[in-house]
């Protein structure tokens, strides 16, 4: 037994362990060590990834007197997202720990989150489509059983759960039927034979195809993203950050899996696919978590965003390396896997913000939310520090990898100075497009999720009473914060590290250059985070002396409200509210996004120019929801009605059933 | 070759600083003079900071460090382009980087420091130029970046100096199509970043039209110096940019006294020509419906689009 | 020394006519769009030039010559000569969201270029690569005949789907026989003179030639 596979068995050993525990312990000792337990089990995963990233083999096969033997086989990739998530596992389990309320703690309530992060762990290291099913199945089980955990409280988490069932196992089923396709064609449902087949066949131009849309749906993306903004805000905030920090990243796996392990040598229209539905993903995601005022829904559909920039990362990969960019190709899939981990890291961070913010004030909707920034300075930094990274500013995690991106985008179409092919000069200067206008609204949503909530003055008696989150729960925030700017300053050796786990020739491909910068010497680029936060620092030198000086002269004074736009009565409702801040984007994009709007001018009196009270009301729809999934709905739902005529309760229309299928089974079999 | 870059660094910083309220006290003095005003003066700026360096910050009770670090952060992140965008001289230090994708992010950085200056305020209408100045800001980034694109054809890299430099011993590359349509598009991306007409009025105060100003309303003392100074600052480096990437001759690509010496005179006289026919343009323009503004971004991004679509069509 | 420069001039003449079909669908005045069209005759007729002296073709030259007056000058010096008295003050209000027009215009060029790339893909030529600019610039015209509401500011965007013609023809093939451009020059000039004639009949007639409301009469 090789490293690796012991790592392995004492991952499984811990889990079991942790789920025994929580069935047996009395509730006061449950969360702190079931927790504890929750970290150990993340931190061995995580080793056991960091020991696959070496590359020192060996396989751990459990047999089982059904599905035969399921072996488990992490390879340097599989190994590189086994730590993503489990870094992910860690700080969402140090942070539930301390949050877990109600439901959260009870046995199964833990148990489920036991379970949910160690299946999360394994999918990656499954070495056969069966065993990969198989833990990709129990993870989207145990986090509809932590979505449940809310159903007492809020009528609307029901309705949640049932999305969320149905749009995971359609993304099941599609996943399952790929893989079967790529099964019939190679012989064995072990993922090395597959990788043997090569591409071609229009087979696997199938499998290709609903593996892809069946990651996707996993991944978030349009139009199967419906779920997404349901699901993130009910679900409690640790889960909330393990769905969209590590469960969607597993999606993102898969599609790696079949891209770079599975069929590597894919033709180009591949790539194009990909491109459109994540680059469409990027800008709709974004669109609508800059026009949504809930907290966790804007950041619901930031994950849809940053997800499809990831898939347009991987897209133009497979484009770059069908047409022989090699170069290029190898950038853009670096920066698929930097942004797979940046996203890890800031959106953890952020949902657990949120749920900070939750905490405290029992509120999401930024439009009640204010003057945090004084109240809450823990969360406020840490909150600020991920949206940067979210927002793709320096000097942050965020930055270098959209950098890596758009280095790659405008690299591609030309090697040396010749064009590549047409659909590649197309395809590049639109990702370009899409990626900058993701990136600027990105801003927008950014600036407006930190303004409006941790700014200005209070927006309701709850944010004004608002405390800091206990130490339990800030530990992560500020872990993830450090680990975000730490990616972000020092990005060389991590990229290195990274880049060892997905190409074959990492030197090549990326370095570390200057002060832990990176380059890519395959296109000539180089970003070196470090020198430009020595250069910030240099020039700060003399501007903080000079406003030193000039502060101990003149210090400053406080008012209740300097000028106050002029008059004396400015209240805080007078503020720009969150919905009142996207208003000008809600005009722009206004054939898209089809906000309903409703306006009621009440008059004073008979008078037709003085106006008494002014109401709007504002509601922004999902249009995939309204224009694709609501017709469906409908035609399943009259399909109901006309199933309800045959099953009417006698037990012999049933058993005239069983044997009229029987019949024709018979009658199949015969011919 | 490290020593001349921080020595270009540090007269870059210098020059501009110095250069920064000047350019706005003749804008504004060529304005009033074209409206039958007599103006007042070129220095106007420089006695504006002064007095304001002098006066004593007044912030709101409810407002956080933000209002006092904010300002600093649009300063800082100012005098960081100073260092980076090749103005005086264009000299391809690969860790100073003058990249454009990072150079767009730093600027972006004080875009958000100001728009959360304005918010933090607490008033109606910070919160307004706040929100107008982002929207803008966010449908701005695809032209830029596009613009960047097609400037990075010729050159084969999105480095700064080097696509000056291109320039400089390529002249031609100026005239073709590629890059006058990117030239245009990157103008318009320009006028909108640094709120000028007809995207923003800079001199109004009518709370239908402000943008800019909105976010300054609340500043006072120190506060209001160093966003001003930062503003300023931002303007005439990206003039200075767009002047150097149009007429690329006189920056220096080897260090001696004279050729810093002509690469500051150089930058000097590109920046205040084009100070003077923007407030000149200006006179002529009516600031445009705040929802006819994408109407026009939407324009610069087609250019823009087209820029990139045509250097595959024409050589 | 003109072999260095032809793909340039060529490049320039190109992207003159790409930026002027452009700015006519970004401007909505009708007296903005006639200098462009102007303009955009000048750049056509110094295409033709270029094409000429680097061919060492008098024809071509005398074509240049006979483009520049009727595009150049002529037609929209017919057109604006009324124009300018009566449509100062009308707003063009288009059928298309003008964001959503520039944005289909540089989706046109791009269809435009993926399109004549295959088709042309064997040709290396510099006149050949520039090509898809002309298709575009016919797409534009369409793109102008559907979304401008008045008679008259149709007539734009047939006038540009007439350069656009001529643009192709004379990128791919080297310019067209003088007599042939001679006696398409004549008819656009008659299409132009009577639709003229017509639109400033209706408007004394209707009061406006907002096709939509044109309908109305038919009905």
């Amino acid at each position: 037994m090789t490293a690796l596979a012991a790592s392995l068995l004492t991952e499984l050993i811990v889990a079991a362990v942790v789920v025994l525990g929580a069935f047996t312990l009395p509730a006061r000792w449950r969360s702190p060590v079931s927790g504890l337990g929750s970290v150990v089990l993340s931190a061995v995963a995580a080793t056991t990834g960091i020991l696959a990233m070496t590359g020192i083999g060996g396989a751990l096969s459990v047999r089982t007197t059904l599905a035969g033997a399921l072996t488990f086989a992490p390879d340097r990739l599989g190994g590189l997202f086994m730590v993503i998530v489990s870094l992910v596992g860690v700080l969402a389990s140090l942070y539930a720990m301390r949050s877990a309320r109600g439901a959260e703690t009870s046995r199964s309530g833990w148990a489920a989150w036991v379970v949910f992060l160690a299946s999360m762990q394994l999918v990656p290291a499954a070495a056969d489509m069966v065993s990969f099913l198989l833990a990709w199945e129990l993870m989207t089980l145990c986090s509809v059983l932590l979505l449940a955990t809310g159903h007492r409280l809020r009528s609307s988490v029901a309705s949640a759960t049932i999305w969320y069932l149905a749009m995971s196992q359609l993304s099941f089923f599609l996943v399952a039927a790929g893989f079967a396709v790529l099964a019939g064609v190679a012989g064995s449902t072990s993922f090395a034979a597959v990788a043997a087949i090569g591409s071609g066949s229009w087979q696997v131009d199938v499998a290709f195809v609903l593996l892809l849309v069946g990651f996707a749906a996993k991944a978030e993306l349009v139009p199967l993203h419906v779920w997404v903004p349901r699901v993130l805000p009910e679900a409690p905030a640790p889960v909330a950050a393990a769905m969209s920090g590590a469960m969607v990243k597993v999606g993102v796996y898969g599609a790696l899996l079949v891209c770079v392990r599975l069929l590597p040598a894919g033709p180009p229209w591949w790539g194009v696919l990909i491109m459109a539905l994540g680059g469409a993903s990027a800008v709709y995601g974004i669109l609508q978590a800059s026009v949504n005022s809930g907290l966790k829904v804007l950041l619901a559909y930031s994950t849809t965003e940053n997800m499809g920039l990831v898939f347009l990362a991987v897209g133009a990969a497979v484009l770059l390396r069908g047409l022989d960019a090699t170069a290029a190709a190898d950038a853009a899939l670096m920066s698929a896997v930097l942004l797979t981990i940046s996203h890890a890291l800031f959106k953890t961070t952020l949902f657990l913000a949120a749920g900070a913010i939750e905490h405290a004030t029992d509120e999401t909707n930024l439009d009640r939310l204010g003057g945090l920034l004084r109240r809450m300075p823990w969360t406020a930094a840490a909150f600020g520090i991920a949206a940067l990274s979210a927002a793709a500013l320096p000097i942050t995690s965020g930055f270098v990898a959209e950098w890596t991106l758009l280095q790659s985008l405008i690299h591609g179409s030309r090697i040396s100075g010749t064009p590549v092919a047409v659909i590649v000069s197309v395809a590049m200067p639109l990702g370009v497009a899409v990626v900058a206008l993701t990136a600027g609204l990105a801003l927008l949503t950014f600036v407006k999720a930190y303004g409006i909530a941790f700014l200005a003055r209070p927006r309701s008696a709850e944010a004004a009473t608002a405390v800091e989150a206990p130490l339990g729960m800030r530990v992560s925030l500020v872990a993830g914060a450090v680990a975000i700017i730490l990616l972000g300053v020092l990005p060389g050796p991590a990229a290195q590290a990274v880049a060892s786990a997905v190409f074959t020739n990492p030197a090549e491909v990326v370095r570390s250059a200057g002060l832990a910068g990176v380059s890519f010497p395959g296109i000539g680029v180089l970003l070196d985070p470090a020198t430009l936060a020595l250069i910030v620092a240099l020039l700060a030198v003399p501007v903080l002396i000079l406003v030193s000086i000039v502060s101990r002269r003149h210090r400053s004074r406080v008012s209740e409200l300097p000028w106050g736009g002029g008059g004396s009565r400015a209240r805080p409702r007078m503020q720009y509210t969150a919905t009142s801040y996207a208003e000008p984007l809600v005009r722009v994009f206004d054939d898209v996004l089809k906000p309903s709007r409703d306006v009621q001018v009440t008059h004073l009196g008979e008078s037709r120019y003085l106006i008494e009270r002014v109401q709007i009301e504002q509601r922004m729809t999902d249009v995939f929801e309204t224009r694709v999934y609501r017709p469906l709905l409908n035609v399943a739902e009259r399909f109901g009605v006309l199933a309800r005529h045959a099953q009417n309760g006698s037990i012999h229309r049933y058993l005239a059933y069983s044997f009229v299928a029987l019949v024709i089974v018979l009658v199949v079999v015969a011919l | 070759m490290i020593g001349a870059a921080v020595l270009i660094a540090l007269v870059q910083v210098m020059l501009f600083l110095f250069l920064a309220p000047l350019l706005v006290g003749v804008m504004r003095q060529v304005r009033s003079r074209l409206e039958g005003r007599v103006g007042s003066g070129i220095w106007q700026p420089w006695r504006d900071v002064r007095k304001l360096l002098r006066k004593a910050p007044v912030r709101a009770r409810d407002s956080s460090w933000i209002l006092s670090i904010g300002p600093l952060a649009l300063l800082l992140s100012s005098l960081l382009l100073c260092v980076l965008l090749p103005l005086v001289g264009a000299l391809d230090v690969p860790w100073i980087s003058s990249d454009l994708f990072v150079i767009v992010s730093v600027m972006l950085l004080g875009v958000v420091a100001l728009a959360l200056v304005g918010l933090d305020a607490g008033t109606a209408f910070g919160g307004m130029g706040s929100s107008r100045h982002m929207t803008v800001a966010a449908l701005v980034e695809p032209t830029v970046l596009l613009a960047v694109y097609a400037l990075s054809i010729p050159a084969g890299t999105s480095s700064l100096s080097v696509i000056v430099g291109t320039r400089l011993h390529v002249p031609s590359e100026i005239i073709s199509p590629v890059s006058v349509l990117a030239l245009v598009a990157l103008a318009i991306a320009i006028m909108a970043e640094t709120s000028r007409l007809p995207i923003d009025n800079p001199s109004t105060h009518l709370e239908l039209t402000m943008m800019h100003e909105a976010m300054l309303l609340e500043g006072s003392g120190r506060d209001l110096a160093w966003l001003e100074m930062g503003s300023w600052i931002k303007l005439t480096v990206l003039l200075g940019l767009l002047g150097n990437l149009t007429a690329p001759w006189g920056i220096l690509t080897d260090v001696t006294i004279g050729s810093v010496l002509l690469g500051v005179a150089a930058i000097t006289v590109k920046v205040l020509l084009l100070g003077v026919a923007l407030s000149v343009g200006e006179v002529f323009l009516a600031k445009a419906r705040l929802f006819r503004v994408p109407e026009l971004l939407a324009g610069s991004f087609a250019l823009a689009l087209l820029a990139v679509t045509a250097s595959y069509l024409v050589a | 020394m003109f072999d260095t420069t032809y793909p340039q001039a060529i490049g320039l003449c190109s992207g003159a006519l790409l930026l002027t079909s452009v700015l006519m669908v970004w401007r909505h005045s009708l007296l903005a769009s006639l200098r462009l069209l102007a303009l955009q005759g000048l750049a056509l007729a110094a295409l033709v030039a270029v094409i000429g002296i680097k061919a060492a073709d008098w024809e071509l030259l005398l074509v240049a010559l006979l483009v520049l007056v009727v595009k150049g000058g002529v037609l929209p010096w017919i057109l604006a000569r009324q124009s300018r008295a009566t449509t100062r003050t009308i707003d063009e209000s288009p059928r298309l969201n003008p964001t959503a027009a520039l944005l289909a215009v540089a989706g046109l060029t791009v269809l435009s270029y993926v399109v004549l790339g295959r088709i042309l893909a064997s040709v290396t030529t510099v006149t050949a690569q520039a090509a898809p600019i002309g298709l575009s610039m016919v797409l534009i015209g369409f793109l102008l005949l559907l979304a401008r509401r008045r008679a008259r500011s149709q007539l734009i965007g047939f006038l540009l789907l007439d350069n656009g013609i001529a643009t192709v023809a004379f990128l791919t093939s080297g310019g067209v026989p003088l007599f042939l451009e001679l006696g398409i020059s004549l008819d656009v000039l008659l299409v132009v003179v009577i639709l003229y004639v017509f639109t400033g009949r209706m408007r004394t007639k209707f009061g406006g030639t907002d096709v939509d409301t044109l309908r109305e009469l038919h009905d």
